[in-house]
């Protein structure tokens, strides 16, 4: 245990920029970007002549509404950029996660340790699957509060009630739990992807990138291909395979849809599961067919990793 | 069981060719080996194969253990610098020190912190920003401070200046070394571990070319100095090799009788240097 801990933090300590910087400074953007908002309203063109006249507006309009708009905003639409930055950390993270160090060597410092290949895998993929987003959520949430102060603080200038008009309403705590539980229900979806990762890290001799991407379009295009002259029709092949399992994945997005806005889990491409966001469907995907297919796939892979591992030394 | 390394018939072959080629090999404790060979003769790969790096052919055990399996429960019991700059470029002192004690069951942090007390090293410094000499330090001051049972040194002082050699061998041999440890070193500068060594280990082609303690070296292989006059006779000896300086005629001989070859000329110990380049040209053993 000791063991795993000190290994999570060589992670931790190796990624800080990407683990913790790239999120902070994404939470800046998001206090200023709101600052400016307050300082500059004023200066805009439209409706409201002032703050002032804005939030008596919005004290104005029902509160059942606002607090589902809110809840909307603060479990889909804030938390975007955190999302998509995310997951290319995750990508980028994985994919060097053991290629970087048979690049500079430093393989054989870390195998003079006695620290098993499984547990070093095992740190790795956990610091993908559970590190990274819990920070990236965390430094989330931080930012909202820290928003939410700040315009509560304003509002209370103005002489409107911040708990009536948006603290109080919109259950923010549903929300980020919700958040919270759709990144970790992706991280178990995903593994497959973060198995393929991990195994093109294991043996890309260089630009694991390419290798990460080539074989599958080969894959798909020869299909295509060989579909297409054997029948002269296009069906399924990988990358419709891989794109519908990822518009099956239980993260969560705001689209809309027949001009009715709307929340769902994952895009709705298919009805193989439901798109509404609840743990109940989160937790009907983990425990469905696909999935125990995905856990499969993703052994072949972490195994083919591991076995990489344990023979590799520097590249 | 007395020793640290037994193997029979250790072979590691790569594709096309075979790096270590049937080697049997018995390390006991409390050596200090010298594993010297020609470039591309199978050090490394003999190396690897002890530290469980790399997959192997044959019988191989190391500490009892069988290093391609247990590579990490044999790593609390041994320690290895293969060659310098492998410490993570990223990583600050004292991270790696962290890293290390929560890692290693047998590292001691207030030695580590002793040997580093001595060099410009600092615990906030990151590796990158060390120069090659000091990184070295670093890595020695972490692999002192951990009580194993064998230390393997390959190549560990390489594109060093002497200053920095010099006071590498000597830090490992006064502050280090004891009967219960044993350590293996590779490097192309023989002379300068020569006085160190307790046995030397010659490898060819993938094969051991010698294997014997410095003392047997002492007692069986002898140099012979003669002037032009005499190389006749000294060449009738059956010397293992001969070679020319300055005007005079070098040979070596190999359990020769001293007193016959007395009569020729100045009589003298072989360096290990001179004993390698004899047995990789002739073959000696």
């Amino acid at each position: 245990m000791n063991r795993l801990i000190a290994l999570l933090k060589r992670e931790f300590w190796e990624n800080k920029g990407a683990f913790r910087t790239t999120p902070l400074v994404i939470g800046g953007i998001y206090i200023v970007l709101a600052l400016m908002f307050i300082i500059t309203f004023n200066h805009f063109d439209n409706e409201f002549q002032s703050l002032k006249e804005l939030a008596r507006w919005v004290s104005q309009t029902d509160a059942t509404l606002r607090g589902e708009i809110i809840y909307v905003a603060n479990l889909a639409l804030l938390p975007t950029l955190f999302n998509t930055v995310l997951s290319f950390v995750v990508f980028f993270y994985l994919l060097g996660s053991l290629y970087d160090d048979r690049k500079d060597r430093s393989i054989l410092f870390w195998k003079s340790l006695p620290a098993s290949d499984t547990l070093t895998l095992g740190s790795k993929l956990l610091s993908a699957m559970l590190v990274a987003p819990v920070i990236f959520w965390a430094i989330y949430v931080l930012t909202y509060i820290v928003i939410m102060a700040i315009f509560s603080a304003v509002v209370l200038t103005l002489g409107e009630n911040p708990w009536t008009l948006f603290l109080g309403i919109g259950n923010p705590f549903k929300a980020w739990g919700m958040l919270l539980l759709s990144y970790l229900a992706q991280a178990i979806w995903t593994l497959p992807l973060y198995g393929w990762l991990m195994l093109v890290s294991s043996f890309a001799p260089r630009i694991p990138l390419l290798f990460a991407i080539l074989p599958p379009v080969v894959i798909a295009i020869l299909q295509i291909w060989i579909e297409f002259l054997q029948t002269f029709t296009l069906k399924k092949n990988l990358f419709g395979v891989i794109g519908e399992w990822f518009a099956n994945s239980p993260f969560i997005t705001f689209s809309v849809t027949d001009n009715e806005p709307a929340l769902t889990l994952g895009i709705p491409l298919t009805d193989t599961f439901s798109h509404e966001v609840t743990v109940a469907n989160m937790l009907d995907r983990l425990f469905s067919t696909q999935m125990l297919i995905s856990l499969a796939v993703t052994a072949v892979f972490l195994g083919t990793a591991l076995w990489l591992r344990r023979r590799a030394t520097e590249s | 069981m007395n020793n640290v390394i037994e193997a029979r018939g250790l072979t590691k072959r790569y594709k096309r060719t075979v790096a270590v080629d049937n080697i049997d090999l018995e390390i006991p404790s409390g050596r200090i080996v010298g594993l010297i060979g020609p470039n591309g003769a199978g050090k490394t790969s003999a190396l690897k194969a002890i530290l469980g790096l790399a997959t192997y052919e044959g019988e191989l055990s190391v500490l009892g253990k069988n290093p391609s399996r247990d590579r990490a429960e044999l790593m609390e019991d041994v320690c290895f610098i293969a060659d310098v700059a492998v410490l993570p470029r990223w990583i600050r002192v004292w991270q790696l020190i962290e890293l290390t004690e929560k890692i290693h069951p047998r590292f001691s942090r207030e030695k580590c912190l002793q040997y580093l007390d001595s060099t410009k090293i600092t615990l906030d410094h990151r590796v990158k920003q060390l120069s090659k000499g000091m990184v070295v330090q670093l890595h020695l001051a972490i692999v002192m401070a951990i009580d194993v049972k064998l230390l393997v040194l390959d190549e560990p002082t390489l594109g060093l200046d002497i200053l920095f050699r010099k006071q590498f061998y000597t830090n490992l041999l006064n502050d280090y070394f004891d009967e219960e440890r044993t350590i293996i070193i590779t490097t192309h500068q023989v002379e300068e571990i020569e006085h160190i060594l307790s046995d030397l280990i010659f490898i060819q082609d993938g094969r051991i070319a010698l294997d014997c303690s410095m003392e047997e070296v002492q007692d069986s292989y002898v140099e012979l100095i003669v002037t032009p006059d005499n190389a006749a006779a000294a060449r009738e000896l059956q010397p293992l090799y001969e070679r020319e300086l300055f005007g005079r005629h070098i040979f070596l001989y190999q359990s020769a009788d001293r007193e016959q070859l007395k009569n020729l000329g100045e009589l003298h110990t072989p360096s290990v240097a001179d004993l390698f380049v004899a047995t990789m040209n002739g073959g000696a053993a």
